[in-house]
């Protein structure tokens, strides 16, 4: 009955974590088994992302998706814990694999020597075990168990190079989600106290007939309003989006890579599942205030499900990210606060997409989920590309202050070509990757004002209006960065040879993927199914002992 | 036992030092009896690691922080970083004790992970636990033996390691 391959890229990832501490001594020994691990890794998502989404699911050409479970310690469903992977964990798991693969190998060659030695790649297996984790797991209990692994050793790598501003960014970032996590923890034992039950699937059996079960559903609305606010902070959503840029500033560039690739993308991967598989069909009597209040403001009966409630909220932080993410990104003079300042944007467009999800009807529901995920791997993409060429650009010149920079096109023409192409990924040129994310994304506003959402025609233009800002910030980094003449220290700079060549491998995968693009579609349509179809997942997991 | 009253980092009592040397020995004895019957009674390896570590902490108040390593080890130990003056020529290396708190730390992990990945083998889930009941143990009669003390194990030894390492280095800041 055990299905391994549903808990192998959580197990390859620990035992990485723990070889890597145990040859600590050894450091090319460490190394070597830090990049086998990783490569172990990949396999093991592949193999299961194949499994759950078979080859033909891809091409088109038949096939159907599968959601295998696992029950850890063999205990059964509502009491043990779950490990569910569907179509959508896939989709996230492989997309941390292309981000952490081109990651690891960077920071093996970037990192310094002792610092690599000391703690670097225990630390960095095991934030993706939590990483792993958060998206396989199927009871929500574990899945802030998931997010703690995942934060403990962020919080270290962070601070990795220890002076006063690492520091001080560390310290905020620390403060703040432990904050987070106490909240979450509230939550979660408060979703208990009302539901009875900590599996997914069972909160999300027992919310669907709230009656039945005698369930009152509105504290789980409040204490579901809190678990969101916590993966929003995880995310980096306006107004939880302060922590962002200090802490990808301090992190060492692969470290501020995987965050922005693949830890943000937990959050919204968090927000997915619990709004909308645990939530989906989860309603509250009119009578309550937001309810009203959504009613009010034109959401009419899509205003008595959870989901309708969420998603003006949704709506706003979305705006929010967006204007607030591309106004901060234009006027930064640093590659990396630019990178950073960006990345709450995208995230806004990300959101967006979710918002038009969660309030339209079921086409513009999975719309709006595809765009989403799209956008997810685009983002995750192209935006860890971009702050490794931030890290390399480091290495080679010693600065990445534009005032220090400049003609970079010149003198290091592969590194400028990278960054270019990472560039117009995040503005979204065909044939790229983020072409087909932002055009999901209009689509799906598109489809919004034909079925006549509210406010879906103010979600167009703010996008409109993010993606002009976009286009603003990328042209700025590259006219001060990369064009005119070269400046004293790029002169002065080197070829870091091996790095350059990571990044320019990794930065190709956007054109590759956005050339090749039917397979991502059609595996982000299967996750958005995967997301919605709460029937099958409940199925999988069968949590039908206690009635 | 010397009779010597011997120069601590601290002056602490005879009082002090005396129900130490009586109280840590039961310390350790609760910790173990608690890690053992931690699968299925109260207990655990966290609570017996961390009954483990104040047992530990008591000495470092009582003796002094390198008492464990003189005394009870019977090492040179180096001094470090304490005139922290010309800190320049300082090694920057630490006191070989604390690599093997980090010893421990890793090999309670390994322990953890290895009787999760033991099951898998056997093919059963990730961390299935199972256990044997052993009738006619000599001395002892009726005996179980659960595979959760292997977990629990790495477990207390991942907390003695994790909580030992922060106490040797914070306390000799």
């Amino acid at each position: 009955m055990s299905e391994h391959v549903v808990v192998a890229p959580l197990v390859v990832a620990l035992v990485t974590a723990i070889l890597t501490l145990g040859t600590r001594r050894y450091p090319r020994g460490q190394r070597a088994v830090s990049l086998l691990g990783i490569g172990a890794y990949a396999v093991a998502v592949l193999a299961l992302a194949s499994r759950v989404v078979p080859l033909g699911v891809l091409t088109g050409s038949g096939g159907t998706t599968e959601t295998l479970t696992y029950q850890v310690s063999n205990w059964p469903a509502p009491f043990g814990i779950s490990l569910v992977a569907d179509a959508l964990s896939a989709f996230m798991l492989v997309l941390a694999v292309a981000v952490v693969v081109p990651a690891l190998v960077f920071s093996a060659l970037y990192v310094e020597e002792f610092a690599q030695r000391v703690s670097y790649h225990s630390l960095f297996h095991f934030m993706l075990a939590g990483v792993t984790g958060a998206f396989l797991t199927g009871d929500i209990f574990n899945l802030f168990v998931w997010f703690e692994v995942m934060l403990m050793p962020s919080y270290v790598l962070v601070v990795f190079y220890g002076r006063a501003e690492h520091t001080r960014a560390a310290l905020q970032y620390t403060v703040l989600n432990l904050l987070g996590s106490a909240v979450m923890l509230v939550a979660i034992g408060g979703i208990y106290a009302t539901v009875g039950t900590l599996n997914m699937a069972d909160i999300a059996r027992r919310l669907a007939h709230a009656g039945e079960f005698g369930i009152d559903p509105a504290p789980v609305l409040g204490l579901g309003a809190i678990l969101f606010a916590v993966f929003a902070l995880k995310a980096g959503i306006v107004p939880f989006q302060f922590w962002v840029p200090a802490a990808y500033r301090a992190a060492p560039a692969p470290i501020a890579a995987v965050m922005a690739g693949v830890t943000k993308k937990v959050g919204i991967y968090a927000i997915i599942r619990l709004l909308f598989t645990v939530f989906g069909t989860a309603t509250v009597g009119g009578g309550l205030a937001p309810a009203r209040i959504a009613e009010g403001l034109g959401f009419g009966m899509a205003g008595k499900s959870f989901l309708g409630l969420f998603g003006p909220v949704l709506f706003l932080m979305a705006i929010g990210s967006i204007l607030l993410g591309g106004l901060g990104a234009v006027s930064r003079n640093d590659l990396d606060d630019i990178l950073a300042y960006s990345s709450i944007g995208q995230v806004g467009f990300i959101v967006l997409a979710l918002a038009l999800a969660a309030t339209g009807p079921q086409a513009v529901r999975t719309a709006g989920l595809i765009a989403a995920l799209v956008y997810s791997l685009n983002h995750a993409i192209a935006k860890s590309a971009l702050f490794l060429i931030s890290g390399t650009v480091y290495e080679a010149v010693g600065s990445i202050r534009f005032d220090a920079l400049g003609g970079l096109s010149t003198r290091r023409p592969i590194l400028a070509s990278s960054f270019f192409l990472g560039g117009i990924a995040l503005v979204g040129i065909p044939p790229l990757t983020g072409f087909f994310g932002k055009l999901l994304v209009f689509d799906t506003a598109g489809k919004a004002i034909v079925a006549g959402e509210p406010f879906a025609g103010v979600a167009l233009i703010v996008a409109l209006a993010g993606a002009v800002l976009t286009i603003a910030y990328v042209s700025r980094a590259w006219n001060r960065a990369f064009w005119g003449s070269p400046s004293d220290p790029v002169t002065r700079s080197y070829q870091p040879t091996a790095l350059v060549a990571v990044v320019a491998a990794f930065v190709l995968l956007v054109a590759v993927l956005g050339i090749g693009f039917d397979p991502v579609y059609r595996a982000a349509e299967a996750a958005a199914h995967a997301a919605t179809d709460r029937t099958e997942y409940v199925e999988a997991v069968a949590p039908e002992v206690i009635g | 036992m010397s009779s010597e009253p011997r120069p601590t980092d601290g002056d602490t009592t005879v009082i002090a030092r005396t129900i130490t040397r009586v109280v840590v020995p039961i310390i350790m004895l609760v910790a173990i009896a608690l890690l053992l019957q931690g699968h299925n009674l109260p207990g655990g390896g966290f609570i017996a690691g961390v009954l483990t570590v104040t047992g530990f902490a008591l000495i470092y108040v009582i003796y002094g922080l390198r008492y464990v390593e003189q005394e009870l080890l019977h090492r040179t130990v180096v001094p470090r970083s304490l005139p922290i003056s010309e800190g320049a020529a300082e090694t920057d290396v630490d006191p070989p004790i604390i690599k093997e708190f980090g010893e421990i730390f890793t090999v309670g992990l390994a322990l953890a992970a290895a009787s999760g990945i033991v099951a898998m083998a056997l093919g059963f889930p990730f961390l299935s636990q199972g256990v044997w009941f052993l009738a006619g143990v000599p001395l002892y009669g009726h005996m179980e033996v659960a595979s959760a003390l292997a977990f629990d194990l790495g477990v207390y030894l991942v907390v003695v390691g994790g909580l030992l390492t922060i106490l040797a280095v914070v306390g000799a800041e």
